[in-house]
């Protein structure tokens, strides 16, 4: 048995991790985070030059043939700084479906430019009516001729503003809820009809609603088989709460461990707040969650990885931990920075911002408890 | 034992409803003008623009079980908008400490609502050790003047104030509490300079204030020089007391209740789904719990004697309860409560977001909850610090 990472996979940790703290002070973070994209372009070049876009795509597709536990190495780095480039969205997201879905054409047609950055994917599965169900969709595709015709609502789609492909999921037969009759389409945002409302997200990045009024795409827009989207999205659903996981999991380093610093510096009645054991007490418990976190991270990323039994279980674990020692990690180094940890000055309040959307996305605690119960 | 509202209280209450009904805005209304009209007629009425004012200052005189129900009627009610800097901590210390040339100078500005105060309490270095402050009032030679140095952080509303009350330290000898002065002067004069700060969520709420030799008439200084801890401390009782939001809690309660019940989940809504309804059923629990606290503290006081150990827990718990309400209200709002900027989603999410975010300040000021424990800790479990109680007291 061995946690290490292999000695590849430390030196891309190790460069991640140099970009990450040359790229990502907060206020390049704020500058870029407000600027029209909502990410700096010339990161996302870096990002594509350094080979990070190719990781997950097989050898055979133009990719280095990574697995989850590459994403997990990129997404906890990229959690330190909250990176916003859409790494995510169009990287795990978007290509995932695409690397489970897509049929050779489209593979031609997509994965060079979405592995040299030129192309840029997000996924749009979530509905308002679904709260965090994939399968609860009632957006329609009905087929005509050789096309298809959708109409509907998606809604809080991560990064689809700059996205010059989108990836929507579909009811093609079906009721509401039903895990059959789902189909996912891949469509082009230029495409008439397709409608964006786009708006910042409280973390920093950038979300939108669509609407879909008869958008047209041919048939060989299905990424997988007609009715059957919902497997893949699933998967890609594991795979995103891995990624997202890894991420929390950077972040909440970030959070203990400037609350340790901070509380060794800060002087109240005339002792470090650090010596005060009821402080002290409260940081080992944000610690422990951290490790708790992290040992999830590592249990589900490698059953999915090995496609062990219970894999689906032990991400569900890990969602609904991320979730709540998220909360508890997030609010603490908040209430012992004092009134520093409610301003906007320091990175402590945009890290619990975004712990705070992770949460939300994929199933939040709650909802991951009930299917881990289940 | 009992909880019946006695014949009175419940006239009182009936009082109460028809008064806060007939003096509702009406959409369409000046809301400036309604806003002056709110407080001239609620003054008219006896003292109902200053419920917590004793009598002889022009307080209504109410009994605790008046007080509150007009807090339980109150809350969730559309009242004109109000800061607690003036009506609700500083007149208190001019009731209290001012001599009567101070009262007739500010009480009714404050009462009239034409004079917004801020409090100059809190320093870079001095947060929950509020008695370390450094903030230096000098005399001139002719003793006519206070010079004042030093730097204000966290003062609420100081960009729109235009007084602030200000903790300073006249003197450097004896204990960290001897030698604070407390002092009143303008904003809007050379010298003080405020600075925003912008908190979670991009607010601008609270300041720094930079002051450089500001000039404060020495008739501006309640009391006696020296002795400002003892007027502030009586003060913070005041801010404490006023924190725990219960009224507003069971109001925020229903709201979320029937937010989530908004949330359709198959055939019922997200108050059927277990997770959920435990928590917020959690939740009720102890709001049930900490509104007999409250009714036990205020039974204390109408018996005449002090408010009595509940009344420490009510700051503490009622914050508490306060951040989990918002919390629930994101977790409700589900993946919409990321919306920011324009709202998105069921109307709630994006408030509560705002909410959760503003709500962790709750802990933080008004007696940090740690502080506040150890206050539980010292003055009603009488359990005593060792080594931290010398330095607490020791000199600063
Ligand atoms: C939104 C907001 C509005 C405010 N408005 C005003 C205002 O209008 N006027 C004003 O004067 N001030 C105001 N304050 C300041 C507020 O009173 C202080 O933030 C508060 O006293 C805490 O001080 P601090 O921020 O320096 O935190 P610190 O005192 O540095 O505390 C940091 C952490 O250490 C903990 N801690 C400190 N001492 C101990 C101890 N002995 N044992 C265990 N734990 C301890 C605290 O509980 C906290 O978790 C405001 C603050 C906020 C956030």
């Amino acid at each position: 048995m061995n946690f290490d990472l292999s000695e590849e996979r430390t030196l891309l940790k190790d460069s991640i991790s140099r970009f990450v703290r040359d790229n990502y002070e907060l206020e390049s973070r704020i500058k870029h985070s407000q600027s029209s994209k909502g990410f700096s372009a010339e990161n996302w070049n870096s990002i594509a030059e350094l080979g990070w876009l190719a990781l997950p795509f097989p050898e055979e597709d133009g990719g280095i043939g990574g697995n989850q536990i590459d994403t997990m190495v990129v997404m906890e780095e990229f959690g330190k700084g909250m990176v916003l480039e859409p790494y995510f969205a169009s990287i795990v997201l978007g290509a995932g479906a695409l690397r489970r879905g897509a049929s050779d054409d489209m593979k031609e047609a997509m994965f060079e430019g979405v592995i040299d950055g030129s192309k840029q994917l997000a996924l749009a599965y979530a509905e308002s009516q679904a709260r965090f169900d994939l399968h609860d969709v009632v957006s329609s595709a009905k087929q005509d001729g050789e096309d298809f015709v959708l109409n509907g609502n998606k809604c809080v789609v991560q990064n689809a503003e700059t996205a010059s492909h989108i990836i929507v999921s579909a009811r093609t037969s079906g009721g509401q809820i039903d895990t059959d009759g789902i189909s996912l389409f891949l469509i082009d945002v230029n495409s008439e009809g397709f409608e964006l409302l786009n708006y910042p997200t409280v973390d920093g990045l950038r979300a939108s609603e669509i609407t879909l009024t008869n958008v047209r795409v041919n048939k060989t827009g299905v990424v997988g088989e007609v009715g059957a989207g919902f497997e893949i999205l699933q998967a890609v659903a594991n795979d995103a709460i891995l990624a997202l996981a890894a991420e929390a999991i950077g972040t909440m380093e970030m959070l203990y461990t400037d609350t340790i610093e901070y509380t060794q510096q800060r002087v109240q009645f005339d002792q470090k707040l650090s010596d005060f054991q009821v402080l002290q007490h409260r940081m080992v418990d944000m610690f422990m969650e951290y490790e708790q976190c992290k040992s999830l991270l590592y249990r589900a990323t490698l059953e999915v990885v090995e496609n062990r039994e219970g894999a689906q279980r032990s991400v569900h674990a890990l969602k609904h931990l991320i979730g709540k020692a998220g909360t508890f990690i997030a609010e603490n180094a908040v209430q012992l920075h004092g009134g520093m940890g409610m301003t906007e000055e320091l990175r402590i309040g945009h890290f619990f911002k975004r712990l705070t959307v992770i949460d939300m996305q994929f199933g939040n605690s709650d909802y991951h408890l009930e299917k881990f119960a289940a | 034992m009992d909880i019946e509202l006695s014949k009175t209280d419940l006239e009182f209450q009936a009082e109460v409803r028809q008064f806060l009904s007939d003096n509702a805005y009406k959409p369409g209304e000046d809301y400036n003008k309604w806003r002056m009209n709110w407080f001239a007629t609620a003054a008219a009425k006896g003292g109902w623009d200053v419920p917590k004012w004793p009598k002889e200052f022009g307080g209504p005189g109410w009994t605790p079980s008046q007080h509150y129900i007009w807090e339980r009627e109150k809350a969730g009610k559309n009242l004109p908008w109000d800061l607690p800097f003036g009506i609700g901590m500083l007149a208190p210390v001019l009731m209290a400490h001012g001599n009567q040339k101070q009262l007739d100078r500010f009480m009714p500005d404050i009462r009239a609502r034409k004079v917004i105060w801020c409090q100059g309490y809190s320093e870079p270095g001095a947060g929950s050790d509020l008695a370390n402050l450094q903030t230096k009032a000098e005399l001139t030679e002719d003793g006519k003047h206070y010079i004042v140095n030093g730097t204000k952080i966290w003062t609420t509303v100081a960009h729109m104030a235009d007084w602030i009350f200000c903790l300073t330290r006249t003197s450097n000898t004896g204990k960290k509490q001897e030698g604070i002065t407390f002092l009143l002067f303008p904003v809007k004069q050379e010298g003080v300079e405020v600075q925003p700060i912008i908190t979670l969520g991009g607010a601008h709420t609270v300041n720094t204030v930079f002051l450089t030799d500001v000039k404060v008439p020495v008739e501006n200084r309640i009391g006696e020089e020296g002795k400002g801890w003892t007027y502030a401390k009586g003060l913070l009782q005041h801010e404490r007391t006023g924190l725990a939001g219960i009224s507003n809690s069971l109001v925020a309660l229903a709201k979320l209740k029937k937010n989530a019940r908004s949330i359709i989940r198959g055939n019922g809504t997200l108050m059927d789904e277990p997770a959920f309804r435990s928590k917020v059923a959690e939740l009720e629990v102890d709001l049930h719990a900490l509104e007999y606290t409250e009714l036990r503290s205020l039974a204390n006081a109408a018996a005449g004697s002090d408010p009595g150990p509940e009344s420490s827990i009510l700051k503490l718990k009622g914050t508490e309860i306060q951040q989990r309400l918002a919390k629930l209200t994101v977790e409700a709002g589900g993946l919409h409560a990321a919306g920011w900027g324009q709202p998105v989603g069921p109307a709630f999410a994006h408030s509560g977001m705002q909410s959760y975010l503003g709500s962790r300040a709750y802990t933080i000021y008004g007696g940090a909850s740690e502080v506040q424990r150890d206050v539980i800790a010292k003055n009603v479990l009488g359990l005593k610090k060792k080594s931290s109680e010398k330095t607490r007291t020791g000199k600063g």
